[in-house]
This record gives structure tokens, C-alpha cells and sequence, in this order.
């Protein structure tokens, strides 16, 4: 390794040391050393541990999360990748609107689906008013079942995404050429494509598994209202105390790295294949199946998916920010345009927030993505071991609950000496660092695989006709991957306007971000701004997102004509 | 050497001078930096203005969703606090924060203020937290699931088997109103009784350790449950707004929660501090602190010839919590409520 290689590895690992492990260190430390920010000597012991994660409660919240977090990422890998399927390989009618909802999916926090889910399956909730509860539906639903049902419907666009870039960086040729020699389509697929296509799957299922482990706003709603006792809805309560229980929180979220690592190893063991690079910049457009009247059928499960994942749960919030009481149901005499209005107003609470919060976000963005393409291109061209310890701290990273992180960037930058001196706690310069360090591994999942997929030979051409590293990243690099830099960019954007618990922990002292105030709002029971500003925040959210996406058309049309290619975003060169 | 000496002088007064303009933005920018409140309470932010307006003191207030994630972040700022004051329900938990010496003591505050008998009686002795407003938690129904005939009189009428499973509570642990609520129950029917009522009455864990008085309200609205044990001020905020609850005061008697404020022992800016307690003490300061539709909005004023909010009873025979008890007990107390009625 040179030694510009290695300042270079160096600043990749102080950059995750900076953002996700001190943090996590300090929170995770005190498990087994106590009094590690007390100023005393420190000392180890395992007898908080022991205690922590000895008792029922602990074995059964952590039993609870694995199954969960298990259970949860297959049906959602598995409804992403026919999702992705349907969408990159079908003649499926109905197109913008399938296409649209993975996207409109991400618009919307999963705290703000589980509270619509809840306004909606409650034994006296919408649904019900309208006669569309079938008996015994509001028990079932209240339980494992409505979880992993949320869950799922939340989260498939993630493997939706990461999969359908994999599929679309494939093309046809591999089939192709499989059929030259006589194998079926079936074939093709199931001994080509999907062993191709297997380290994309294995990512999503990590990156929703991680998700899931993770998630606080359906441990708080739904699986409390179930009975359902989870890990992070444990850690929040040893967190949210005085003295705060940092040896539980602290053991528990040890236990959810330590399910993050075990999956991770266990997906080394089991796939060794080598890495294949997919996009040489000569792959042929995809082959799109004619389904016949099959077509009709894929398109209603689509449509089917669509309506509970994106338009139910909206229904549900746009009438809640309408209603002027829950009691009263949706009678036309308890509608009211109060909360929009107050939500509106320029100078109003809650739209000073939304502002603050689209600002933050689009900062956050866009860090994140120069960072992720950066850190992508060089973990691409690193060795093995760097790619491992960053992939495993960016899916580590994800799967530590945001209160965990929140709470360990209290500690690092209010009270260690050298962190603390930046006096960037209480600003917002830090509640962006916090947002990038939670959004940057989503960024690198997306980004890293299409990076993987880019041929040497095509950078090695372009070195042999003179062109420079910034050439090379800007006219070659960049466009290749537009579509999933893209994708990074409004995925990050989507999650860090609606990030909770590091909105709420890192605070800034001269105004509060939306999260907070949507939650604090639900909290406080005034659940009709709350909606309203949910509402917002995702018109919002979308508009910008939708015009950044056309804007990323049109620029990588002008670029490459009309053969860029809008689901995979890839220049077609015949 | 005179001139020479009245040169130096000159030199000196200069150099004092330039000095001075030199440091005195920085002076400027520390007396002006805002009060920063910590604290999980609707009126506060309305509060925080007018006593900014009036004052020109800028504040930043940081409002958390609850008690505890303000508990939470004081704990981790530990020894590096940020915060000015904190405001928050609940006399427990600031009586603990008190021991753990957060708080100053600020006796002449409170010996100023215009307080009622309830009020000067929610003032601890150490003054190191003061009462500005109070409420209580009792029994709130919905009058569409039960009849007045079916409602309860007492504590001990919720182990009525009519009511079985569908008791909705909030969990003390996350919750400060929730503990006072906890402690002040204890202190009522005293501590083994009111265990083993508990037990009787909470039944169902999926309602009895919610972790915020939204999510009991729509238990209570829309859910499973026919009762809940909650703050009086969100159900009146909540009748006002036209919801179907009923809100009744069990006759064993409830305990006061007063929201109260305490000055950070290392605040840099006491007298800010002191001007801005004394204005929330005042009644212009409650005026502000009652212009809202928000649950907190509706409180029970502790300062005399302050008017609460309409339809918000105030003729509440408050019991006054033991302080140092319920802070003694709190670990245990909600780790025992914890094992028991939390999933």
C-alpha cells in the first residue's frame, strides 16, 4: 500500500471512529466499566451485565427482537426483490404509479405509519367506523402479526432499491447468453441471475434486519399496544431516567451489535463467491417479460401493496389532521382546517420547525452523498479488510437505536475533553453530524454496490487516455451510478427530516426540528397538528425529492440521450 | 519624565481601553446569550416569550416529549450541564435531581411569590424547586363505553370486574406526572396495599404501561380500554376540545403535581434566572402560560387571583406528595412497576 493509500484508509476509519464507535464506545463502555465518564479511575465488571441481561425481561425482549427482526427482513426482502422484479422485467400496466410507491414509502417515518395503523385498526379507529373491521381483525392485528405487517410494508423499498439497482447493473446479456446454449429462462435465473444477484439480496436483508432491530417507533405504538415487549423499547426506558441506567442500556445495545456482527459472520461463512463486476458500460437492456393476462393480476398485487403501504396510511393521517376530535370520528361536523392552517403559517411553531428540519436534512443529504461516493471509491479500491470493518461499522451503525447514538454524542461532545472544547454541542452543526452518522450507512449500502458493479477496464481506459482522478470520478464515475447516487441522496434526505431520536437527544438550544415536534405533539395528545404537520413534512419531502429526481433525469438525459434508462439510470451504448 | 510618566498612563488607559472594546463583544455576546429552559410542558415556550418580550432576556427553550427524555439528556450533560433551568411536573423527580445537587436554593423566590395555601404548600423546604402550576392524576372514562352509574367512586372501585382489562395507565418510568401519581397512591393507601390493589387493577400489560398520556387517550378513544388512570389537565384540555371523557377524583384523595421549576446550581446568569421565575410567578406570567388549547394549558393555578382555565375544576383537595419519600423509593418503586405491568 502506498503511503497516500494509507493516509487515505486512515482518514476512512478516524471518520467512523469519529461518527458511529467513540459515540457507541462511550454508551456501550459502560456495561462493563461502570464509572467510565464518572472522572474516577475505571474499573471492569461484569456483575451489571450479568444483571442486566440476566433477568426474564431482558432474555424475553431479546428473544422477542431476534424473531421480529428475522421474521420481518425476510418477508420484506422477499416482497422487495418481486417488487423490484415486477418493476425492471414486466410489461406490468400501471407503471408510475408502482414505481412511485417504494419512493413514497420512504417519505413517510415508519413512527408515523405505526400511529396511522393504529388510528386505523383500533377496535373504535377508522376502519371500524366505516364497517371495514372484520371481527377479531383489531386482536390479530395488535400482535407479532400487525408488526411484521408493518414492517414489511415499510421497509421492502430498501431491498427494492438495493436489488433492483443489482438487477439493473445485470442486463440480459449473462441470460442471454445462457439461452444461446439452450437453457430455459428458469434456468438462467435461478443458476445465473439470482447467484448474481445474491449479494444484493444478503445486503437488503442485513440492511432491513438492522432496521428492524432497530426501529422505536413500532416498539413504542404498536408493539406496545400488543403486549410485545421489544430491545429498544427497553433501552429507552433505562435511557430515559435520572440517573440514566447506562449498564443496561448499554448491555441491551451490546446485545443488538452482537445480532448484527453474528449475521454478518454468518454471511461470510456461507458466501465466498468471488466479486463480479456487472456493469462494463456495454450490458444490453434488459429483457422485460410479456406476462400475458398475468399482467393483470401482478399489477393488483402491486396496486394492493401500494394502497396499504402508501395510501391507507396517508388516508389515515390526512383525515387525523382534519379531525378536530378522535372521539367524535370523521362526522362532517368534526372537521376542521385549524391544524393545516397553524402548520402553515409562516412564524408558527411547527412551520419554523419544518423549515429547520428541511435545511438540516438537505445538508445532511448531501454530505452524505459526496461522503458515501468518496468512501465507496475507496473501499472499492482498498483492500479487503478496510471494506469489512467499514461495511460492518456502517451495518452496525444502523443497527443501533438512535437513542443509543444520541445519547453516546451527548457524552463525546458535551463531556470529553477535546470534543467538548468545539462547542458545537446545543447547535445545529451537531444535530447534523448526528444525522450524518445515521444516514451516512444507508448512503454507502446504496452507493458501495454500485460502485462494486463498475468494470476496472473502464477506469483503467480512461487512465490510459490521460484522464485525471476528478475526470475520472466526475465524467465517468458519477454518471454511471447517477441513479443510485440519486437514490442515496433522497434516501438520506427522506430519513434525516423525519429522524426521531437523534432529533430529539441533540436538540439544538435556539429551535427544535420537526421530529420532535411531531412526537412531542402526538405525546402530548394533540394528534391533529401532529398530523398536520406529518402531512407537510411529507409534501414537503416529496416535492423537493420529486424535483431533484427530474432534475437527475433531465441532467443524465442531456449527458446520454434518451437511452438513460430511468429505472436503473444507466447510459446504454446500443 | 513627567510627560514620559503621563505617557505610560496614556499608554496604559489605551491599551485598558482597546482591551476593553476588544473583549467587549464577547462581553456583550455572554450577557446576552439566552436562558436555556430544559423542560416537557406545553405553556412553556408561551411563557418563555412574554418574559422575553417584557424583559428583552432572550430564551431558548429545549422541550422534550416527555419527562424522561429530559431526564435522560440532564443525566448525560452530567457535570457539563447546558441548560439555565429545568421545568418540569412532577415534585419527585425534581426532588431527586435536587439531592443530586443540580438545583440552587432560592428561598427569597419563594418567599416572594403570591402563592395560595395549596401552592405554598407544594414549596419544599430546601426551595431548591418551585411550584408555578398543579394538576393531579385521577380517573378518566369514556362516557360513551360506560354510564354514569357504572363510573368509579374510588382507588379501590377499579378492581370492579367490570373494568377487567381495560384499565389503561402510563408508565411511571417514562413519565414524571405518572411516578408523582405512583408515589402519591402509595402514600394514600400505603405501600403493600396499594401494591396488591395494582395488581388486582392492571391486569391487561398491552394498556397499563403506555408510554405517553397520548397514547392512554387513545386507548381510551378508540381502543381497548373503558377507563385510564391519567392527568386531569390532558382530559379537560381534551373535553374542551370536544372528546367524550369524563374526569373523576377517586375519594382516598389524589396527589398534587405541581410542574415546578429549578435553577441550575451552575448557571452563569442567576439573576435571568431569578427575574424569569418571578415573572411565571406572577400573573402576568400565568396569563401567558393560559394561552393555549394544549393539555398543559389547562392547570390548576397555585397563585392567588390567577383563574384557571373554563371547564377545568379547581376545587381538588390535593394531597401534598412526601418528597424525600417518593425520591428514596423511585429506583424500586418503578422497577417494580416495571416487572409488573410493562411487557
Amino acid at each position: 500500500m502506498t503511503i497516500g493509500g494509507a493516509a487515505t484508509s486512515l482518514g476512512v476509519v478516524s471518520l467512523f471512529v469519529v461518527l458511529v464507535f467513540l459515540p457507541l464506545a462511550l454508551v456501550m463502555g459502560q456495561a462493563v466499566v461502570p464509572d467510565l465518564m464518572d472522572g474516577h479511575w475505571p474499573h471492569l465488571s461484569l456483575a451489571g451485565l450479568e444483571h442486566s441481561l440476566g433477568n426474564a425481561r431482558s432474555i424475553t425482549a431479546i428473544s422477542h427482537t431476534v424473531v421480529l427482526s428475522a421474521i420481518g427482513a425476510v418477508s420484506a426482502t422477499v416482497l422487495g426483490a418481486l417488487y423490484a422484479l415486477m418493476l425492471a422485467r414486466s410489461n406490468v400496466p400501471f407503471r408510475a404509479v408502482l414505481r412511485a410507491t417504494p419512493w413514497l414509502i420512504f417519505l413517510t417515518p415508519g413512527y408515523l405509519k405505526a400511529l396511522a395503523w393504529v388510528l386505523l385498526m383500533s377496535p373504535g379507529g377508522y376502519l371500524a367506523q366505516f364497517g371495514l373491521l372484520p371481527e377479531g381483525w383489531d386482536t390479530a392485528f395488535f400482535s407479532l402479526n400487525g408488526l411484521i405487517f408493518v414492517h414489511t410494508l415499510n421497509l421492502f423499498p430498501m431491498a427494492c432499491f438495493v436489488i433492483g439497482a443489482a438487477m439493473s447493473g445485470l442486463g440480459s446479456e449473462f441470460e442471454d447468453a445462457a439461452r444461446t446454449v439452450g437453457g430455459s429462462a428458469r434456468q438462467a435465473w435461478v443458476k445465473i441471475n439470482l447467484p448474481l444477484l445474491a449479494p444484493a439480496v444478503v445486503l437488503a436483508f442485513l440492511s432491513i434486519f438492522a432496521e428492524i432491530a432497530s426501529d422505536f417507533g413500532l416498539a413504542a405504538t404498536i408493539a406496545r399496544t400488543s403486549n410485545f415487549g421489544l430491545l429498544t423499547y427497553s433501552i429507552a426506558t433505562a435511557i430515559e431516567n435520572f440517573p440514566v441506567d447506562f449498564q443496561l442500556a448499554g448491555s441491551q445495545a451490546l446485545v443488538l451489535l452482537a445480532m448484527l456482527c453474528s449475521v454478518l459472520l454468518l454471511d461470510k461463512a456461507l458466501r465466498r463467491q468471488r466479486r463480479v463486476r456487472l456493469i462494463t458500460g456495454r450490458s444490453r437492456r434488459p429483457r422485460i417479460y410479456d406476462l400475458g393476462l398475468w399482467r393483470w393480476p401482478v399489477a393488483g398485487f402491486g396496486l394492493l401493496v401500494s394502497l396499504l403501504s402508501v395510501w391507507l396510511p396517508m388516508a389515515a393521517i390526512i383525515a387525523r389532521s382534519g379531525a378536530r376530535t378522535l372521539g367524535q370520528g370523521l362526522a362532517a361536523s368534526n372537521m376542521t382546517w385549524r391544524y393545516l392552517d397553524q402548520a402553515l403559517t409562516l412564524g408558527q411553531p411547527a412551520n419554523q420547525a419544518l423549515l429547520r428540519s428541511l435545511w438540516f436534512a438537505g445538508l445532511t443529504a448531501i454530505t452524505c452523498g459526496v461522503l458515501a461516493l468518496l468512501l465507496a471509491w475507496r473501499l472499492d479500491q482498498g483492500g479487503k479488510a478496510l471494506r469489512q470493518i467499514v461495511l460492518a461499522m456502517a451495518v452496525g451503525a444502523m443497527a443501533i437505536p438512535g437513542v443509543v447514538m444520541g445519547l453516546g454524542y451527548i457524552l463525546l461532545w458535551d463531556r470529553v475533553p477535546g470534543f467538548a472544547d468545539t462547542g458545537i454541542y446545543g447547535t445545529w452543526k451537531l444535530l447534523v453530524l448526528g444525522y450524518v452518522s445515521h444516514g451516512l450507512p444507508y448512503a454507502l449500502v446504496v452507493v458501495l454496490p454500485a460502485v462494486g458493479q463498475i468494470s476496472p477496464n473502464l477506469i483503467d481506459a480512461a487512465r490510459l487516455h490521460g484522464a485525471g482522478a476528478t475526470t475520472r470520478m466526475f465524467r465517468i464515475i458519477v454518471p454511471l451510478i447517477a441513479l443510485s447516487l440519486v437514490t442515496a441522496v433522497l434516501l438520506v434526505f427522506a430519513r434525516s427530516v423525519f429522524e426521531l431520536p437523534i432529533s430529539q437527544l441533540l436538540q439544538p438550544t435556539a429551535g427544535a426540528p420537526a421530529p420532535s415536534v411531531i412526537v412531542r405533539l402526538f405525546g402530548n395528545d394533540n394528534d391533529g397538528l401532529g398530523s398536520a404537520l406529518s402531512l407537510l413534512a411529507i409534501l414537503a419531502t416529496g416535492g423537493l425529492a420529486g424535483l431533484l429526481w427530474l432534475a437527475a433525469r433531465a441532467a443524465g438525459r442531456a449527458v446520454w440521450g434518451n437511452g438513460f434508462d430511468s429505472l436503473g439510470g444507466m447510459p446504454r451504448s446500443g | 519624565m513627567r510627560t514620559h510618566g503621563m505617557s505610560r498612563r496614556h499608554l496604559l488607559q489605551a491599551t485598558v481601553g482597546a482591551a476593553s472594546v476588544l473583549a467587549a463583544p464577547h462581553i456583550a455576546r455572554a450577557a446576552a446569550a439566552p436562558l436555556v429552559i430544559y423542560d416537557s410542558l406545553d405553556f412553556v415556550g408561551k411563557a418563555a416569550k412574554a418574559f422575553s418580550a417584557k424583559t428583552g432576556i432572550a430564551t431558548n427553550v429545549v422541550e422534550q416529549g416527555g419527562t424522561g427524555g429530559v431526564l435522560g439528556k440532564i443525566a448525560a450533560e452530567g457535570d457539563k450541564p447546558q441548560y439555565d433551568m429545568v421545568w418540569l411536573e412532577g415534585s419527585a423527580v425534581m426532588e431527586r435531581m435536587a439531592q443530586a445537587g443540580i438545583f440552587g436554593a432560592h428561598a427569597d423566590l419563594a418567599a416572594r411569590a403570591a402563592y395560595t395555601k395549596v401552592g405554598r404548600s407544594l414549596v419544599p423546604a430546601s426551595a431548591m424547586f418551585l411550584p408555578v402550576t398543579a394538576s393531579t392524576t385521577g380517573i378518566t372514562v369514556n362516557s360513551k363505553k360506560l354510564t354514569p352509574a357504572q363510573y368509579p367512586k374510588s382507588w379501590s372501585d377499579l378492581a370492579n370486574p367490570d373494568y377487567a382489562g381495560a384499565i389503561a395507565a402510563k408508565d411511571p418510568n417514562l413519565s414524571g406526572p405518572a411516578f408523582q401519581w405512583l408515589a402519591g397512591f402509595f402514600q394514600a393507601m400505603g405501600e403493600e396495599k396499594g401494591k396488591a390493589l395494582l395488581l388486582q387493577v392492571l391486569t391487561n400489560k398491552a394498556l397499563s404501561g403506555l408510554p405517553s398520556g397520548g397514547t392512554v387517550n387513545k386507548a381510551l378513544l378508540t381502543g381497548n380500554a373503558k377507563l385510564a388512570i391519567t392527568q386531569d389537565s390532558a382530559t379537560f384540555g381534551k373535553i374542551a376540545a370536544g372528546e367524550p371523557l369524563v374526569s373523576l377524583y377517586p375519594t382516598e384523595g389524589v396527589v398534587a403535581t405541581p410542574s415546578s421549576i429549578g435553577i441550575s446550581a451552575r448557571t452563569t446568569q442567576a439573576d435571568s434566572c431569578h427575574q424569569f421565575v418571578s415573572f411565571v410567578l406572577s400573573p402576568e406570567g400565568q396569563a401567558a402560560m393560559l394561552d393555549g388549547d394544549d393539555s398543559d394549558f389547562f392547570f390548576a393555578p397555585i397563585i392567588e387571583g390567577v383563574k384557571a382555565k373554563p371547564g377545568r375544576t379547581t376545587d381538588i383537595n390535593f394531597l401534598v406528595l412526601d418528597n424525600a419519600a417518593a425520591a428514596k423509593n423511585e429506583t424500586a418503586w418503578k422497577s417494580w412497576y416495571r416487572e409488573n405491568f410493562v411487557p
